[in-house]
């Protein structure tokens, strides 16, 4: 599903953010990639959302060599992949329902689909009684949930979690990864989850890949935190 | 395609939205468009008249060919006419044969001369030649002159070439300005979109997350900045039509005399309404292109 092969990614600025890294993720895997600020988690994201290209290597998504992509082909790849930010990324004037279905009016769908389709997310979060709620009126933990609603709207084969949990607190944290492992398991999603959240990579083992200064350093199978001593 | 007209309504929408969230860029922007719209009217209605003084005047210069005496048959009066159209430059030689000549010159100089109708008529056949180019009219004369069946040719004398290429100048002149003041209105209104499009980053990088095509994300924004242009045209069109309007009734509908006629309300005016709705349109959605289609480059 996800291959990125020989991949090195350098700024303008002499920064190196990747380090021919090589990568291989199955269709239907949950991954967590962890590492510290400035490993190359971040950089590793825009290159399979194709918000940047490779420096040498190639990344390819679901068939797709994302470093190729057409500038106007961006957008129709996109549609395959689901991202969720840390900070939420909300509309703060649309209603959690208008959030959702905004992810599909955007893709053209029209409004007997798009209304089928977000009482279904809704039910899937659990925020069937927060529909009519602005963001700004709900928790941080079911903003977040409207996120990953958004983010997997259209059905995408990848979903890409930017430190979900980042601005939770542990028992919120653990409801969204419970949500997130559901969405891997029901809609088969790939997710790749970038966290640096230790105690929820001990609680909740999956493959894990730590990044460091753009280098991998560990790709665990059965998961668990790297400490450093 | 079928996707792109379903979601007009969506587009409109927020088109709409956003022009009313920015109320007074949307207000400063349309008063840029409205200046450059009133300087065009303006122009555009000089020009327009302008261009109808030269194109009157130009009907008004043919050079006047007085053939020889002898040329007098149907076949000479035909190659003659073929000789003198094959000139370069020449457009057409309309043929005033000696009657027409007569009646002319009775017009011109009195009844009198009616007593040499019929047999007496001691003038000759003439053609009135019309020219491509009125600038080498002169030029033309000559080499007719030269011809050996014509006896004379004459023509308005150079002050009328002069003036035609003097309001030609002024023409092109104005045409520039007015493409001048276009691209001024084209920087101002796609500055104003510009300020509209970071004021919706976060809406936008999120349309872009999930997908949102580079069409879809413009077109709210091309349609902001149609309206805008139309919001703009309003009082210019208003303004043109009564303005126009008055000026034409207040100078009796022409300037001095009548070779400077100007051209009537109807059509002209509302030639000149379309013209102005049609460019701010334009030029709103050209504005709006521009910085959208700027902005997007550099975001994958």
């Amino acid at each position: 599903m996800i291959l990125l092969e020989n991949v090195s990614k350098s700024f303008k600025n002499g920064v190196h953010a990747l380090r021919d890294v090589n990568l291989y993720i199955e269709e239907g895997e949950f991954v967590y990639i962890i590492g510290p600020t400035g490993s190359g988690k971040s950089t590793l994201i825009k290159l399979l959302d194709g918000e940047l290209i490779p420096s040498s290597g190639r990344v390819v998504v679901a068939g797709t060599d994302v470093g190729k992509l057409r500038h106007s082909k961006v957008p129709l790849y996109r549609r395959n992949i689901g991202v969720v930010f840390q900070d939420f990324r909300l509309l703060p004037e649309l209603t959690v329902f208008e959030n959702i279905a905004f992810a599909l009016q955007v893709i053209g769908l029209d409004k007997v689909t798009i209304r089928r389709r977000v009482r279904e997310i809704l039910e899937l979060v659990s925020l069937e009684d927060k529909a009519k709620s602005f963001p700004r009126e709900l928790s941080g933990g079911q903003q977040q949930r409207a996120t990953i609603g958004r983010a997997i709207a259209n059905s995408p084969r990848v979903l890409i979690a930017d430190e979900p949990t980042g601005n939770l607190d542990p028992e919120k944290s653990q409801e969204i990864m419970e949500l997130l492992e559901k969405i891997n398991q029901e809609e088969n999603t790939t997710i790749l989850m970038v966290t640096h959240d230790s105690n929820l990579v001990d609680m909740n083992k999956k493959r894990t890949i730590a990044l460091e200064e753009g280098y991998i350093v560990a790709d665990i199978q059965k998961g668990g935190y790297i400490h450093h001593d | 395609m079928i996707q792109f007209f379903k979601s007009i309504p969506f587009h409109i929408k927020s088109a709409a939205k956003s022009l009313v969230r920015h109320l007074v860029m949307t207000l400063s922007a349309a008063s840029a468009v409205m200046v450059t719209l009133v300087l065009l009217a303006a122009f555009l209605m000089i020009a327009g008249n302008v261009s109808g003084f030269a194109d009157h005047i130009e009907d008004e210069i043919r050079i006047h060919v007085i053939l020889g005496e002898n040329i007098v048959s149907e076949e000479q009066l035909q190659e003659t006419k073929t000789e003198i159209e094959a000139i370069d430059g020449v457009k057409e030689a309309e043929l005033s044969d000696k009657e027409n000549e007569l009646k002319l010159w009775i017009a011109e100089k009195g009844e009198i001369f009616s007593m040499y109708e019929g047999e007496n008529n001691p003038l000759h056949n003439a053609f009135f030649v019309s020219v491509t180019d009125p600038d080498r009219i002169a030029e033309i004369n000559d080499t007719i002159i030269a011809l050996d069946f014509v006896d004379d040719a004459m023509y308005g004398g150079n002050s009328i070439s002069t003036l035609i290429s003097m309001l030609n100048t002024i023409r092109s002149g104005i045409i520039v300005f007015v493409a001048v003041l276009g691209v001024l209105a084209i920087f101002l209104i796609s500055n104003t979109i510009k300020m509209g499009i970071y004021a919706r980053t976060n809406e936008i990088a999120i349309m872009r997350n999930v997908g949102a095509t580079n069409t879809f994300i413009k077109t709210p924004f091309m349609i902001e900045g149609m309206i805008i242009g139309l919001l703009g045209s309003i009082l210019p069109c208003i303004g043109a039509y009564f303005g126009y309007a008055y000026l034409y009734n207040a100078m009796g509908g022409q300037l001095f005399s009548n070779v400077f006629a100007f051209q009537p309300i109807n059509p002209f005016v509302f030639e000149i309404i379309g013209i102005l709705i049609v460019t701010g349109m334009i030029v709103g959605i050209f504005g709006s292109f521009l910085s959208t289609t700027k902005y997007l480059r550099w975001k994958r």
